[in-house]
């Protein structure tokens, strides 16, 4: 019974991994520079990540004639699967908050870092920009035309009201028990706005992110922390106001304070994050040189995955339409990540010009 | 291959209930919003008052009206009423006092909610079979449709808060109170029914003051279950803004710390244990024949 029951696994198992190996697109054009076996990408289960895959993917499949494949997972596993040499490329590893497996691993050369996925993820205070702009288009006048930096907010404290305690306005901080939502809380302290705004927050980062559209649907004031690259900066227009600027000092002074937001007197904006194209230990070895040139010079930005996050969430689309969409619109961006002959070929699997 | 011996599903019969669903939704939020904000703030002023009043009394009064409560409900038995006495004392060395009764009060907001809406519906329910057939498929639909799928929209109707979180309780745990409200009703014995009508009374009278006497103990059943039916939800309740214990909760699930998500999960069973042990003994002591059983 149990052998049995243990071959029908094996073979559902293989079924499923066959499955995964398709090829990408079908111009095989090339020979993947000799390689004879699918380059595996880590899947991370978010979408920017799973859109920058895709991307890879078509790339490599239209441009250089690989197979490629993908094990969908979450950060620890696909991390040790690079390390252990069954897992080739991961399109998103963050430079900060990355889990030491990682970070051990780079600094033995064990996995390398390539390209850069993207340099300038956002993370701050945002409203709507028709708060402070307006929006003709809507009929919406600007309810809060000085509102710049968040030492305004007091002033506009109303238009933010928290219904459940109405004499303040409501911040809605970011997903309870990320790093994000203590450094807020020491922000509101260090701001001076513990007496005019509630500390509100959201649970999951979805739920949060139905908040800020219903709002913008109706045309309703909105504060609150938001990051990036997310649909949500792609899509919506927000506006985000203006903090003392980033220094090293200052970040590591009042960050220090997470467990005690009280003492906290100074505090400054975020930094911008980067994230980068990560590349297994067996790949290190048997990448041909042409396609790790091209992971190399990968660079992504956040502005451009978010436009492909709100592609996606506009259109119903899945990463993969949003990669080809991207391939197809936006040639500017990824010709100089590849050879002018490469780029040729990619530009006529996609319909790019 | 093709023709009618493909196992492709054929492509132009896809039903577009997404795009639906999708335009319905925003055409909601577009136009109706006004009208969920007056239903918001009614609901925000009452538990504001129950939650303020709460936080306002002195931890140890609570304590103990609760202890007090389950020692009389179980019968006047000490051991209970000690045991959640000691309880609590423990989670608020845990350092959970404040969201433990936050989480209160919105349980007995909620839960009161669900008796107010649920029993007339049960009752309604008993007396007509049209309104059951109408009913029933409605309520296995809210028990089992995955409550992630109608989170969202809440959020986006009602905000992030205490609102959404009342709502999608009340959704997920009402059915067990109108389901057994309208069981009770109808079981009542035929010849009591009918001994009522000969000495005159008429359709109301019966319900008030047969039916209804008669079917009290099945009712509280369903309240019983209704009420742990909603504590189950505290933690989804936090994904959509409430405070309380279930934030806790996912705060240790997001920071990977199991020993936080453990207090606050502990804190949650108990106020469990002591909502069930009350409705469910003062729902035994409405039984007339629980003290031949014992």
């Amino acid at each position: 019974m149990h052998g049995r029951a243990g071959r029908i696994l094996a073979a559902l198992s293989l079924a499923a991994s066959l499955a995964l190996v398709t090829p990408a697109a079908q111009a095989q054009s090339q020979d993947c520079g000799g390689l004879e076996r699918a380059v595996v990408f880590g899947e991370l289960d978010w979408e920017s990540a799973q859109v920058a895959t895709w991307i890879a993917r078509n790339v490599l499949a239209a441009g250089f004639g690989c197979e490629t494949a993908a094990i969908p997972g979450t950060i620890v596993p696909l991390y040790q699967g690079a390390i252990r040499g069954d897992v080739d490329v991961i399109m998103e590893v963050w430079t900060d908050n990355t889990p030491t497996q990682w970070t051990d691993a780079f600094a033995e050369g064990v996995v390398e870092h390539a390209g850069v996925a993207f340099d300038d993820a956002v993370q701050g205070w945002y409203v709507p920009r028709y708060l402070v702009e307006g929006d003709p288009e809507r009929g919406i006048d600007p309810a809060a035309p000085d509102l710049r930096s968040v030492f305004d907010i007091p002033r506009y404290k109303e238009l933010f009201r928290d219904p459940e305690r109405p004499d303040k306005g409501r911040f809605y901080n970011c997903v309870v028990g990320w790093q994000c939502e203590l450094v807020n809380g020491v922000k509101l302290h260090a701001y001076g706005l513990d007496d005019d705004l509630t500390n509100f927050k959201a649970g999951t980062g979805v739920a949060l992110a139905a908040e800020l559209e219903g709002a913008y649907r109706r045309g309703d004031p909105w504060l609150g922390y938001y990051w990036g690259p997310t649909w949500v900066l792609g899509q919506l227009d927000l506006y985000m106001l203006a903090e003392p600027p980033f220094t090293q000092e200052c970040w590591d002074a009042f960050t220090a304070l997470v467990d005690r937001p009280e003492e906290a007197e100074v505090a400054c904006a975020y930094p911008t994050s980067t994230a980068v194209v990560g590349i297994g230990s067996r790949f290190i070895e048997d990448a041909p040189g042409p396609v790790r040139a091209f992971l190399d010079a990968y660079h992504g930005n956040s502005a451009m995955l978010s436009r492909a996050l709100a592609y996606m969430h506009v259109n119903d689309a899945t990463p993969e339409e949003a990669a080809r969409n991207f391939l197809a619109t936006e040639p500017e961006v990824w010709r100089q990540w590849v050879e002018p002959q490469t780029a040729a070929r990619v530009a006529a699997a996609f319909g790019a010009p | 291959m093709g023709g009618i011996f493909t196992a492709e599903f054929p492509p132009n019969w896809r039903v577009p209930l997404r795009a639906w669903t999708n335009a319905f939704v925003d055409r909601l939020v577009d136009d109706y919003s006004a009208a969920f904000d007056r239903v918001s703030s009614a609901l925000l002023y009452v538990l504001g008052l129950i939650e303020r009043g709460l936080l306002a009394l002195p931890w140890w009064i609570i304590a103990l009206a609760l202890a007090a409560l389950v020692w009389h409900a179980t019968g006047r038995r000490w051991l209970g009423g000690v045991a959640v006495l000691v309880a609590l004392v423990l989670v608020g060395g845990f350092g959970l006092w404040p969201q433990t009764v936050t989480t209160l009060a919105l349980m007995v907001l909620a839960s009161t909610a669900c008796i107010v809406i649920g029993v007339p519906l049960g009752i309604l329910m008993s007396r007509s079979s049209a309104f059951k057939a109408f009913l029933r498929p409605a309520l296995d639909l809210m028990q089992t449709m995955p409550s992630f799928v109608y989170l969202v929209p809440v959020v986006m109707f009602f905000r992030l808060g205490n609102v959404s979180a009342l709502f999608a309780t009340i959704v997920y745990a009402i059915p067990p109170v109108i389901r057994l409200t309208d069981l009770g009703l109808r079981s009542v014995d035929r010849s009591m029914v009918e001994a009522a009508e000969t000495a005159g009374a008429d359709e109301v009278q019966v319900l008030r003051y047969v039916r209804l006497p008669l079917a009290l103990p099945t009712i509280a059943a369903g309240v019983n279950q209704t009420i742990m039916l909603a504590l189950s939800m505290v933690v989804l309740a936090s994904m959509i803004g409430a405070r309380g214990l279930g934030q806790e909760v996912l705060r240790g699930l997001n920071r990977g710390d199991v020993g936080l998500s453990l207090e606050a999960g502990l804190a949650i069973v108990l106020l469990a244990v002591i909502l069930d042990r009350v409705t469910a003994g003062y729902g035994r002591r409405l039984d007339p024949d629980a003290e031949e059983r014992g």
